[in-house]
C-alpha cells in the first residue's frame, strides 16, 4: 500500500506539471478525485490491511492527499498566470459599433417608487436636495435637538467612522441615521419659504433581517413658511396616500414622539389591504403605520437661521422600501440590496 | 413598560371599556408594543415621558384621554411617616450633589424575609418583573407605582451603617448582583461604605449587601442620580435595568417622597419599624413656568380652538393655567411632567387632547419658494432610465466592501487605511466603505453566475466614499471639510464573449449621448497606475468630459474574476455623475 501511495503521487505529480490548460487539470483532478478517482477508490482496500500498517497508512493517505491537491492548486495558478501574460498580446479596438444585444432593462423598485414620489412632490413645487452620508453628530443630531446622552439616541444605533483617515474635529464622524440631516443646512442655504424633498440612503447599526436592514433610503420633505401647521401635515399625507394607493385610501395623524419635531406625530393609512376592515397585513386594527412627521423644532429652526415666532415648519417622511415592499408584496427588506436579478427582474 | 391592565383599574375609575382604551392610547399618548389579557406594553423606545413608567404617571394620563377619574391621592408633605417623629440619622456623605442631588436612606428593623402576598406576585409578572422575597418585592412594586427607583441594602452588611456617594477610582473593581466582576472607570457612580462598594448608582447592587433569609433590618435607599452618569455607565456596561431606565428619563423630588412614605408604610405593615431616616440634598422641584398663547396653539395645530377649550384639555392633565391677559396663559406642568419645557410641548398636549385625526386638512399657502437647481437629479434619473431603455438592470449594493472584495481588490493591512472605515462595524462584512461601485457590481455578477445567469448587464448609481487625503475631487464647496462623497456611475457587463468592452462601449456611447451633455469622449489606454493589476493590460480606456478625466473603462483581470470562482470575461465602467456646469 505504501508503495502504491508513493506511485500515485509520482506519477501524478509528473501529470500536473505536463498539464499546460486548465481542462487538462481537471482531468487529472476527476482522474485522482473523481467519483471512480484512484484516490476516492483507495480507501475502500484499507480493511484488508493489518490493523498496526493501518495506523501508518492513514496518515501518510492523507498527505498525499493533500499534497497533489495542493499541486493541482499551484499548477493551475501557473496555467492562469501564464495565460495572462498573453493578455498583453490582445487587441482593443474601440469602435461603438458592435451591436448590442436586445435585453429587457429594469429600474430597481426603489428608484421607481421614489421617482414617483419624486414627481408627487414636485408638483406641489418640492424640489430635490442632497446630504452627506457621512456628516459630523452635530449635523445629524444635536443641531436638531437631539443632544447626546439624551434617551432619544436609542432610536438610533450609530456607526461612528473610525478616526485615523478622516480630518481632525472636535466631534464624531458618523454614517448619518437619517436624512435630517439635510434640514439645517437647506435653512441657510436658502430663503424661506421652503419647500425642500430629500431622498437618500440612510445607515443604522442594525442586525438583519426579513424586517430590519442597517442600509435604508428616507423620503423626507420639509415645508417652511409662516403660518405652517399641522393641517398642513394632514393635508400632505392625504395628499400622499391617494395618489399612491388610491381614493378611498385615508391618511390619519397619530401622536408619536420624534426629538426634532415638536408636536410630533406618526402617520397612518387605512389600510390598503382590507380598507380598514382588519386583517393579517395590519395586525386586525385596520390601519398601516407608514411613516413619521411633525413640525420642526425651534431650536432646529433657530439653528437654520429662522425666528420661531415668525415661521414654522414641517417635516414629513416615509420609509420608501416599507411603501414597495407594501405595494409590490415584497417580503423581505433585504432583497432591496441583494443584487439577486430574478428579484429585480420581477418588478 | 408593561402597564398591568388590574393594577390601572385600581388606579383609575375607567368610564370606557379597557379594549377602549388599547384603541385609544396609540392616537392620544403612545404605541403600544404588545397586548395580552394582563398587560399593555407601551412603546417608550426613546420617548421623553418619564412619567409614563410609572402605574401612577400611566393612570393619571389614562384618566386625562379618557374623562375618567383616578382613584388615588398623593400624601400631603405632613402626613409623610417621618414628619412627626424625631429619628436619629444615618451618616450619608455625596461628594458631589449634581450626580446625586438627593439621597435619602431609611433604616427599618424587625422584618422577615418571606415569599410576597399573591397580589404582589400578579402586579409584579403582569408588569414584567419576577418575584423574589417580600423585601425586595416592595421596593420594586413601589418603583413600578411611582417610578421611583430604590434600593434595599441588608443593614448588617453595611460597615458602620455610613453610605457614601462618589465616584469610582479608575481600575476599580465590584462584584455585581448577577456575580459578574465589572471594572470601573472615573465616570462611574457607585454607593460605598467605609470599607467598600455597595452598589453602581442606580445600576445594579453588589453581590456582599443582597438580601438573604436571615436579613432582618436594611437600609432602604431612594435617591436621584444624573441620567447622562448612568446612562453612560450603563452602555459601557450593557447594562440597562428597569432601575437605570427611569433614572435616564428624569425623576422629582415629589415622586421620590411619595414613594419613600409609602415604601416606609408598606415595610411597617409587614412588621418593620422605621428607626433612622437621612435625607441629604435639595428637597423642593424647580417649579417650570411656561407662556402659551391662544393664538400661537390654533396657528400651529391649524384649527380654532376656543379658549375654554384649551384650558379645559390642560386642566385634564393637570397643568395649571394663569391667564395673564386676553387669550395668553403663563402655564404651571405638574411636577411629573419633566418632558414640557417650551410653548410647542403644551400646544402638542393641546393637540392630542383634541386628537390628531380631527385636525382638517389644508392646502399648502400659495407662495412658491425660490427655484433651486434640480439637474444633479434630473442627471441621475436620466442616466439610470437611458440604460434601463438599453436593456440594463439597475442594481442598488451596500455602500460598503465586503470582505470578498476587498480580498479581490488586494486589501490588506498594508493598504486598508486609504479606505473610510467604520469603527463599530456589524461584521467584518460592514466595515469598510467603498471607493468604487464596480467592485460591487463583480460580486453581484458573481451571485447572479450561480444562478445560472449566463448573460449579465447591469449598472448602478450611487455615492463613493474617499477620504480626504486620497481624495481626487475635493471640487464640492458646499460642504467644507467633509469627507468626499460623489455620485458614480457604474456599469458592468458579462456577455459570454471574449471581448465584452466592445459592446460595453457601445452601450456607454448610446447611452451617454442620452443622459450626457455632449462632448463625452472615451480614449484608449490612460489607466491609473495602482489601477494596473486589476485591470486587463490592453483593454482600457478613458472616459473625459469636455478634457477632463470623468473615469475609465476595462475589462477587469480574470485573477480579480477568479477571486470571484467568475470564469467569464468581464468589462466595467465607472464614471463620475457630477452637476452640469
Amino acid at each position: 500500500m505504501r508503495d502504491k501511495l508513493s506511485e500515485i503521487l509520482a506519477e501524478y505529480k509528473l501529470k500536473i506539471q505536463e498539464a499546460q490548460t486548465l481542462s487538462e487539470l481537471d482531468t487529472v483532478f476527476l482522474a485522482l478525485f473523481g467519483k471512480s478517482g484512484e484516490l476516492t477508490l483507495l480507501p475502500r482496500e484499507f480493511s484488508k490491511l493489518p490493523k498496526d500498517d493501518l495506523k501508518n497508512i492513514g496518515p501518510l493517505f492523507n498527505k498525499v492527499k493533500q499534497e497533489l491537491e495542493k499541486a493541482i492548486d499551484q499548477q493551475r495558478n501557473q496555467v492562469r498566470e501564464t495565460s495572462y501574460q498573453k493578455l498583453a498580446d490582445e487587441d482593443f479596438e474601440l469602435d461603438s459599433k458592435t451591436e448590442i444585444k436586445i435585453r429587457t432593462g429594469h429600474l430597481h423598485p426603489l428608484t421607481q417608487f421614489e421617482k414617483k414620489i419624486a414627481d408627487l412632490f414636485s408638483k406641489l413645487d418640492f424640489q430635490q436636495y442632497d446630504a452627506p452620508h457621512i456628516d459630523t453628530d452635530y449635523n445629524v443630531y444635536e443641531v436638531l435637538n437631539i443632544p447626546k446622552d439624551s434617551p432619544a439616541r436609542d432610536l438610533q444605533d450609530t456607526f461612528y467612522i473610525d478616526e485615523k483617515n478622516m480630518p481632525k474635529i472636535d466631534d464624531k464622524w458618523i454614517l448619518r441615521g437619517h436624512t435630517s440631516n439635510s434640514e439645517v443646512r437647506f435653512m441657510k442655504e436658502h430663503n424661506p419659504p421652503h419647500r425642500m424633498m430629500l431622498i437618500g440612503r440612510c445607515f443604522r447599526y442594525e442586525n438583519l433581517d426579513a424586517r430590519h436592514e442597517h442600509t435604508f433610503d428616507q423620503f423626507e420633505i420639509v415645508y417652511i413658511d409662516k403660518g405652517v401647521s399641522m393641517a398642513n401635515l394632514q393635508y400632505l399625507s392625504e395628499y400622499f396616500l391617494k395618489s399612491v394607493f388610491g381614493e378611498e385610501i385615508k391618511a390619519r395623524l397619530r401622536t408619536k414622539y420624534y426629538p426634532q419635531v415638536e408636536p410630533g406625530g406618526g402617520i397612518d393609512a387605512l389600510c390598503i389591504f382590507c380598507k380598514g376592515a382588519g386583517c393579517k397585513v395590519c395586525g386586525w386594527v385596520g390601519w398601516l403605520e407608514i411613516g413619521g412627521c411633525g413640525m420642526i423644532h425651534p431650536v432646529a429652526l433657530k439653528n437654520g437661521g429662522l425666528d420661531s415666532d415668525e415661521y414654522s415648519g414641517l417635516a414629513w417622511g416615509i420609509s420608501p422600501e416599507r411603501m414597495a415592499m407594501l405595494i409590490y408584496g415584497i417580503e423581505d427588506i433585504r432583497l432591496f440590496r441583494s443584487g439577486d436579478l430574478k428579484f429585480l427582474q420581477s418588478l | 413598560m408593561k402597564v398591568s391592565k388590574s393594577w390601572l383599574k385600581e388606579l383609575v375609575e375607567l368610564k370606557i371599556s379597557i379594549d377602549e382604551v388599547e384603541k385609544l392610547l396609540p392616537l392620544r399618548t403612545i404605541g403600544t408594543k404588545e397586548i395580552t389579557e394582563n398587560f399593555i406594553e407601551l412603546d417608550m423606545k426613546g420617548y421623553n415621558r418619564a412619567d409614563l413608567l410609572s402605574m401612577r404617571g400611566v393612570a393619571r394620563e389614562v384618566a386625562a384621554i379618557t374623562d375618567s377619574e383616578i382613584k388615588f391621592t398623593e400624601v400631603p408633605h405632613k402626613d409623610y411617616v417621618w414628619v412627626e417623629q424625631s429619628l436619629p440619622e444615618l451618616k450619608v456623605e455625596v461628594e458631589d450633589d449634581k450626580l446625586c442631588p438627593i439621597y435619602c436612606v431609611a433604616k427599618i428593623e424587625g422584618l422577615k424575609v418571606g415569599g410576597s402576598p399573591k397580589d404582589w406576585v400578579k402586579k409584579l409578572e403582569d408588569c414584567g418583573i419576577r418575584s423574589i422575597n417580600n423585601i425586595a418585592d416592595l421596593t420594586n412594586l413601589m418603583m413600578l407605582e411611582y417610578g421611583q427607583t430604590m434600593h434595599s441594602f441588608d443593614a448588617a452588611k453595611v460597615a458602620d451603617e455610613t453610605m457614601i456617594v462618589r465616584l469610582a477610582k479608575e481600575g476599580e473593581q465590584f462584584e455585581t448582583l448577577d456575580g459578574k466582576n465589572r471594572i470601573l472607570t472615573s465616570e462611574d457612580l457607585l454607593i460605598t461604605d467605609p470599607k467598600g462598594i455597595l452598589s453602581l448608582s442606580g445600576i445594579m447592587g453588589g453581590k456582599d449587601s443582597e438580601i438573604t433569609e436571615d436579613t432582618d433590618s436594611i437600609l432602604l435607599e431612594v435617591a436621584i442620580f444624573d441620567p447622562v452618569s448612568i446612562r453612560k455607565t450603563g452602555q459601557r456596561l450593557g447594562l440597562h435595568s428597569e432601575a437605570s431606565k427611569r433614572i435616564q428619563h428624569g425623576l422629582t423630588r415629589k415622586g421620590l417622597f411619595q414613594a419613600l412614605d409609602a415604601a416606609i408604610k408598606m415595610y411597617q405593615d409587614l412588621g418593620g419599624k422605621l428607626t433612622a431616616l437621612t435625607i441629604v440634598g435639595e428637597t423642593e422641584d424647580q417649579i417650570k413656568k411656561v407662556p402659551l398663547t391662544l393664538e400661537k396653539t390654533n396657528s400651529l395645530i391649524g384649527v380654532d380652538l376656543s379658549k375654554t377649550e384649551v384650558e379645559d384639555f390642560l386642566k385634564k392633565l393637570n397643568f395649571e393655567m394663569e391667564e395673564v391677559e386676553e387669550g395668553r396663559w403663563v402655564v404651571t406642568p405638574p411636577y411629573y411632567r419633566l418632558d414640557i419645557e417650551i410653548e410647542e410641548d403644551l400646544i402638542e398636549e393641546t393637540a392630542r387632547m383634541y386628537g390628531y385625526e380631527k385636525i382638517p386638512a389644508k392646502e399648502l399657502a400659495e407662495e412658491l419658494p425660490e427655484k433651486i437647481d434640480q439637474s444633479l437629479f434630473d442627471l441621475i434619473y436620466n442616466t439610470k432610465k437611458s440604460l434601463v431603455d438599453l436593456g440594463l438592470t439597475e442594481i442598488q449594493s451596500y455602500s460598503f466592501y465586503s470582505t470578498k472584495v476587498l480580498g479581490a481588490l488586494g486589501f490588506d493591512e498594508s493598504n486598508k487605511e486609504n479606505i473610510i472605515r467604520v469603527a463599530n462595524p456589524i461584521s467584518s462584512e460592514t466595515e469598510y466603505l467603498r471607493e468604487f461601485i464596480w467592485p460591487n457590481l463583480v460580486e453581484v455578477i458573481e451571485k447572479n453566475l450561480k444562478q445560472g445567469y449566463g448573460d449579465i448587464a447591469i449598472f448602478e448609481v450611487g455615492k463613493v466614499y474617499l477620504p480626504p487625503s486620497t481624495s481626487l475631487r475635493g471640487s464640492d464647496s458646499d460642504r467644507g471639510n467633509l469627507p468626499i462623497e460623489s455620485y458614480r456611475l457604474a456599469i458592468a457587463l458579462m456577455n459570454s464573449s471574449d471581448n465584452p468592452v466592445k459592446e460595453l462601449n457601445t452601450i456607454f456611447s448610446l447611452g451617454a449621448n442620452l443622459f450626457h451633455p455632449p462632448g463625452v469622449q472615451v480614449e484608449k489606454g490612460g489607466l491609473m497606475k495602482e489601477l494596473k493589476t486589476l485591470f486587463h493590460p490592453t483593454r482600457f480606456a478613458t472616459v473625459k468630459l469636455a478634457d477632463k478625466v470623468i473615469g475609465g473603462l476595462a475589462e477587469v483581470h480574470p485573477r480579480l474574476l477568479n477571486h470571484f470562482g467568475i470564469d467569464k470575461k468581464v468589462a466595467i465602467l465607472e464614471i463620475s455623475i457630477e452637476r452640469p456646469n
